[in-house]
């Protein structure tokens, strides 16, 4: 006989989302369903009609973690639509914001899953407030990534959150000469903290995996083997950057893509038949109360050739170097491998930097209505943006967010588990849940369905 | 510290002139601004500083921009009567230019509105803790761009581009060209270009800068100087450590302080006036006291 739980809301991420649990008698996930309920943002609906400048801007404002990759990828939408090709310059300072923004979003997340692990060798969990060592110098360090890399992100972007420098055909401003060698300096610092910190992650995750046994919310909770596992594709359309419409091979196809309805993919109707107070943070929902995926789940999910697939670190290591660690912990390794990467990245970029040279398109046409795309790899994977610009004004606009498109495959990645680490499954996707709120939804014959969901 | 009502607070007050002749050559006076912030910058007080120049396109059009050598400081040396928007560049200055510690040259109303960013910094992310230096100049009033043609193609007769000089003192407004002309406009003709928002401005020397200088006060090729903050008694006491400046005590030189006294009492007891005629201004609608 299945139980059903609800961890409601989910702690430990950016947004607002829920898990609702299937389980056997021995506590293993059956069927998982991870839903966002984040109220729909309404940002593809706010830029139709506004001019292709505005709408980077407002689309940046989905949220405040990865606004970067949403200007980005907005910015790119545009400017594949129109036709617009920017100077080198200008996207190398493109990628030291990107990868500026990566590093940074690596040591949040490290912050938010440390508190599941142990400290090697004891039986202690991570606490990253305390002011005890080891951990006390581990924080520092994270702390210290971040103000780097914001620090990065607000040189080369103007501003960190939101920022203000990216624009259609290129950058507002190139920079000078002092603050490209403040953000070389700074990526220098940047690197060695960062391989140190990689290391630390790595053996800590490491020791999770190697472990029998986690305690949650004073339950003993054996750790799986395939914790984590699931049997969907990846999704990755470049190591550090990203591709668009303009590019010679483009490595997206929105043929492949299709949308369906939360009502044709999660769990219909059902009433929680167990609690358990105990559980960090408020105990999960009580005995009694009703759930319904189907019409709670704020999102569409996302299908590439007909299956949800993964995106993130794991996916653009797959796709591009080899990696093949499956699970939670093979994710966040992946993850820690990114840190390294992006301050080489940075470091590179700076070298091949003309401060002089203009950044700044000469020409840029007002678009004909064409639909033009942009995939930017956002820390959390694929970010994938639409438009059709007409003379000078947005038709339409779309965004495929990387956290859409992991909601079905954690889904999928819950099974096997034990509800109790159902939330460190989920906490492996790093998941950024409020601009991963959207009801654009087509039927087989792409066209927009009534979307009765929304009311 | 001395607290006065009219020139706010501050740790001492001096008559000085920069001792770099290059600086005083093209110096509206003692060269006080241009002096110390080429020595904040040559001593890694400050990484750049916000200061105004000509725009290369229009004549004696002020136009902010951020100096990061003594080279260009000496580029924003000298007054323009004309309005420049120095602090449209604060956050830029921190941001694509990279500075770590910023100087500022403004008018009062520029430091009313940098103190009020550093305290508030909505939009100013990172900013407020940035900035090393802030120089005020002493303000009667300032004029937009189109005035300034006015008052000198117009009233002056002359040609703004042939202009070298442009100075207020002794009740005249002062227009020195190349051909060697001196043309003098009695400040009647001029207070009807002024930019009707100075009008209500109750600060006349700065009070909110660390160090703020000005001509009034001091004989022709000295300048009025206030200490007043902390960081700007540091500076200064550095600077005239390292014989940046020659000082006289403000007691010995004429008209003295007692002109400043006298000119600020003026300005802000004028101005005051006018806020009070605005707040009743037509029926039941005045206009907004932008200090309450």
């Amino acid at each position: 006989m299945s139980k059903v739980i609800e961890i409601s809301p989910t702690t430990r991420h950016e947004g607002h989302s829920k898990l609702v649990l299937k389980v056997d008698d021995q506590g293993i996930i059956e069927r998982g369903d991870w839903l966002s309920i984040t109220p729909v943002r309404g940002i593809e609906r706010l830029a139709v009609g506004k001019t292709y400048e505005q709408v980077p801007k407002i689309a940046s404002r989905v949220c405040g973690i990865c606004p970067i990759a949403h200007t980005l990828a907005a910015v790119e939408a545009m400017e594949a639509s129109m036709g617009v090709y920017i100077p080198d310059d200008a996207y190398l300072l493109r990628i030291v914001l990107q990868c500026a923004n990566r590093a940074h979003s690596i040591a949040l997340h490290n912050i938010l899953s440390l508190p599941d692990m142990y400290i090697p060798g004891t039986d202690v969990k991570i606490n990253p407030f305390t002011p005890e060592e080891p951990v006390r110098s581990v924080a520092k360090r994270i702390q210290r990534i971040r103000e780097i890399a914001q620090t990065i992100g607000e040189i080369s972007g103007g501003e960190c959150i939101h920022p203000s420098n990216p624009r259609i055909g290129g950058l507002y401003t190139n920079v000078s000469p002092r603050a490209k060698s403040k953000m070389f300096d700074l990526a220098k610092e940047g690197l060695a903290l960062a391989r140190d910190q990689m290391e630390f992650m790595i053996a800590v995750f490491r020791n999770y995996q190697k472990r029998d046994w986690s305690e949650v919310g004073g339950m003993q909770v054996e750790i799986p083997a395939t914790l984590g596992y699931h049997n969907q594709g990846y999704m990755a359309t470049d190591p550090v950057y990203g591709t668009s419409s303009l590019d010679e091979n483009p490595r997206w196809d929105p043929a492949r893509f299709n949308e369906t309805r939360p009502w044709d993919w999660y769990m219909g109707e059902m009433e929680i038949t167990d609690d358990y107070p105990n559980y960090p943070i408020g105990g999960t929902t009580p005995k009694g109360a009703k759930a319904w995926p189907q019409m709670e789940a704020c999102s569409g999910v996302p299908l590439y050739d007909g299956q949800p697939v993964e995106v993130g670190p794991r996916a653009r290591l797959a796709q591009f170097r080899g990696y093949d660690e499956k699970g939670t912990i093979g994710q966040q390794i992946a993850r820690q491998m990114e840190y390294t990467d992006s301050f080489y990245k940075i470091i590179e970029c700076l070298d091949a930097l003309n401060t002089s040279a203009s950044v700044l398109a000469d020409e840029i046409p007002q678009g004909d209505g064409s639909l033009g795309w942009a995939a930017n790899e956002a820390p959390r994977g694929s970010d994938v943006h639409l438009a059709r610009v007409k003379d000078g004004r947005v038709q339409y606009f779309s965004m495929l967010v990387p956290t859409t498109w992991n909601f079905p495959t954690c889904s999928r990645a819950l099974t096997g588990a034990p509800w109790q680490l159902a939330e460190v499954v989920m906490r492996g996707y790093d998941p950024c849940v409020s601009c991963a709120t959207h009801m654009i939804v087509v039927d087989e014959k792409n066209q927009l369905v009534a979307e009765k969901l929304i009311q | 510290m001395v607290q006065d009502n009219f020139l706010g607070n501050y740790t001492s007050c001096v008559a000085a002139r920069s001792t770099n002749r290059g600086i005083l050559a093209g110096s509206q006076d003692g060269g006080i601004a241009t002096g110390l912030l080429a020595f904040a910058l040559e001593q890694g007080i400050i990484d750049g500083a916000i200061v105004s120049m000509v725009d290369p396109s229009e004549p004696w059009k002020p136009m902010p921009f951020v100096a990061t050598s003594p080279e260009e400081l000496y580029f924003a040396r000298g007054t323009r009567y004309s309005l420049s928007p120095n602090l449209a560049l604060i956050k830029e200055a921190t941001r694509s230019y990279g500075l770590d510690k910023v100087g500022i040259v403004g008018t009062p109303c520029q430091m009313q509105g940098l103190r009020k960013g550093q305290l508030y910094p909505i939009g100013l992310r990172d900013v407020p803790d940035k900035i090393a230096l802030a120089v005020g100049i002493f303000c009667m009033e300032n004029f937009p761009y189109q005035s300034i043609i006015q008052l000198v193609e117009d009233h002056g007769n002359t040609k703004l581009e042939n202009v070298v000089k442009m100075d207020i003192g002794k009740g005249k407004f002062w227009i020195y060209t190349e051909r060697g002309a001196v043309v003098q406009l009695p400040l009647k003709i001029t207070h009807k270009y002024e930019q009707p928002g100075c009008h209500v401005c109750l600060d006349y020397v700065s009070n909110l800068a660390d160090v703020s200088t000005g001509s009034v006060g001091t004989p022709d090729g000295w300048s009025t100087v206030f200490v007043r903050s902390k960081k700007g008694n540091d500076v200064w006491a550095k600077a005239m450590a390292a014989g940046c400046f020659e000082t006289k005590p403000i007691e010995e030189v004429k008209p003295g302080l007692d002109l400043v006294t006298k000119l600020a009492t003026e300005k802000i007891t004028k101005n005051r006036k006018s806020l009070e005629e605005r707040a009743k201004f037509g029926i039941g609608k005045g206009l907004r006291n932008p200090y309450i």
